[in-house]
């Protein structure tokens, strides 16, 4: 069930990750913001380097309160948290930083910022990063030429559509080529044509190696892929669905 | 936009401070030179010869507290006589010269007060050669007394000044930081240290500061420049022979490091304030 004893045993075939190559894990891990309440209660997981992973469950089940976890940007009450090895529950203020220019996220509102053209918004990843100049404008065309938007680079966001705005937000999650990509419901405020875009577009992040887990109430969205994903419900992981991988 | 804010805040400030400063500094020169008029008098004893008096200006002049030793002669204190009574009349029938040599003393500023005075009394009256010394003592102690309010409340009005501003400056900052919170977050999410999201902050709070100063120092002249003009009458009964005094380049760069401490000081307030 939710709980899972000994990853290698049990998972350690997975063909597109090595044996023990596990970017995220989670052991029996609870957090709660108030006495009484769990948002998460005991929860066991496990996701491999290069994976994609939809994690369901209705509003208030805890996913977004799974991914800030992940982010370092709550702690849990109990159990441990590894993200790319780092223990987080133990992480130092000034080591957040240092994980999150490791870890890309996207949220179902976008946040991007009004003023700034699209190449700027992009780029501020890199300039957290410390990128040269030169290599920074090339790497930022061509993360926007993946997601399809190099020709609106010197648009600001209000010029766009939400869908295009969502897609800018990806580019600037994975420009820096992070080796986690975290997505909070980020096709929430997306047409569902749009919605297929942009999750497309996280699965071709996860084949070319970035560990990727969105979040999503959206259950016929997760329908239409194959993809791994386990349910949570009133804090708890429920079900584990097969292991799907992209293919 | 905010930034010209914060500018305008610390100058208009750092006006006030400074306009209360050239005050200070103008009541200062007053008091420096109603200072100068403060003399103790020692008068000689007759019979000195020259060497004998300009060995005992010497020693007095090395006596705690002098400023300044003039040697009054008796010829010029018959002629200061003279002058001070119109004529020779009231010297008629008297042999030669009846007035005495004397040294008039001016007091450090540190030593014109009753205590300083006293001390002084004491330093000399023992001394081989000196009759007597006199001195106005009601005007020491008033004078005393006036400077050291001045002083003091100089001090107080500066500091309190200065804490008001310090609060406007952090909240006008603060404000800076509202504006560009959306940016300060995306700059946490994608991984910016602290150093990194807080450095371009605080340098902007100190050259708002040291703009702000700037702005100031230039607004006071340009007031100084139309209102001491208008107001020169009054201003000559005040001073008296003192000129209106404006800044020198030193007290204008300590108000442009004023501004620039406080936009720094006021800049991490409102970081520490946010804590995130
Ligand atoms: N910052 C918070 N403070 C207090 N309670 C919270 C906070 N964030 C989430 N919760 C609570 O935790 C539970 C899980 O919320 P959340 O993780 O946001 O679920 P989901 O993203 O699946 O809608 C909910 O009951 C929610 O009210
Ligand atoms: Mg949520």
């Amino acid at each position: 069930m939710g709980v899972v004893l000994d990853p290698e045993k049990s998972r350690g075939s997975g063909k597109f990750h090595p044996r023990g190559d596990y970017p995220v894990r989670m052991f029996h891990v609870s957090k709660s913001y108030s006495p009484g309440t769990w948002a998460l209660q005991d929860v066991s997981l496990e996701v491999g380097r290069g994976q994609f992973l939809f994690v369901t469950g209705q509003s208030g089940a805890g996913k977004t309160t799974l991914l800030e976890l992940l982010f370092a940007a709550e702690r849990p009450n109990e159990g441990q948290i590894l993200v790319l090895g780092r223990n987080i529950a133990r992480l130092r203020g000034g080591a957040i930083p240092a994980l999150r220019r490791r870890v890309g996220v996207v949220f179902q509102d976008f946040k991007l910022l009004p003023n700034r053209t699209v190449e700027e918004n992009v780029r501020f990843t890199l300039d957290v990063l410390g990128t040269p100049r030169r290599e920074a404008r090339s790497r930022v065309f061509n993360t926007l030429r993946q997601v399809g938007l190099q020709h609106r680079r010197y648009d600001q966001p209000k010029a766009l559509s939400g869908g295009e705005q969502q897609r800018v937000a990806i580019a600037r999650a994975l420009v820096g080529d992070p080796e986690i990509l975290l997505a909070d419901e980020p096709t929430g405020n997306l047409d569902p044509e749009l919605s297929v875009e942009i999750i497309e577009l996280m699965i071709a992040a996860a084949r070319r190696g970035t560990t990727v887990i969105v979040a999503t109430h959206d259950i016929s969205l997760v329908q239409r892929y194959g993809m791994r994903n386990i349910r949570l419900e009133g804090g708890r992981l429920l079900e584990e669905s097969q292991e799907g991988t992209p293919s | 936009m905010t930034a010209w804010v914060s500018v305008l805040t610390i100058s208009v400030a750092l006006f006030l401070v400074g306009a209360f400063y050239l005050v200070v500094i103008n009541m200062d020169g007053l008091l420096e030179e109603f200072g100068q008029d403060l003399t103790v008098t020692a008068y000689l004893e007759d019979h000195l010869t020259v060497q004998e008096m300009a060995g005992l200006a010497e020693t007095v002049q090395s006596i705690e507290g002098v400023a300044s030793v003039s040697v009054v002669g008796k010829e010029e204190a018959l002629e200061r006589f003279k002058e001070m009574t119109g004529g020779a009349s009231l010297l008629v029938g008297i042999q030669g010269n009846p007035l005495p040599a004397s040294f008039e003393m001016t007091l450090r500023p540190e030593s014109r007060s009753a205590a300083g005075i006293s001390i002084l009394e004491t330093a000399t009256q023992g001394l081989p050669g000196i009759d007597e010394v006199r001195h106005g003592q009601e005007w020491i102690d008033g004078y005393a007394r006036v400077a050291s309010l001045v002083r003091v409340s100089g001090y107080v009005v500066g500091l309190v000044l200065s804490l008001a501003t310090l609060l406007i400056v952090a909240n006008t900052i603060q404000l800076g930081l509202y504006a560009r919170r959306d940016e300060l977050e995306i700059l946490q999410l994608v991984g910016a240290s602290r150093t990194f999201v807080r450095t371009p902050f605080l340098l902007e709070g100190t050259l708002q500061g040291m703009l702000g100063g700037l702005l100031a120092s230039g607004l006071l002249w340009i007031s100084f420049m139309i209102f001491t003009p208008s107001l020169e009458y009054g201003l000559a009964f005040l001073l008296g022979q003192a000129e209106p005094r404006f800044f020198g380049l030193a007290q204008i760069s300590r108000l442009v490091m004023g501004g620039a401490v406080l936009g720094l000081v006021g800049s991490v307030a409102a970081l520490m304030d946010r804590r995130s």
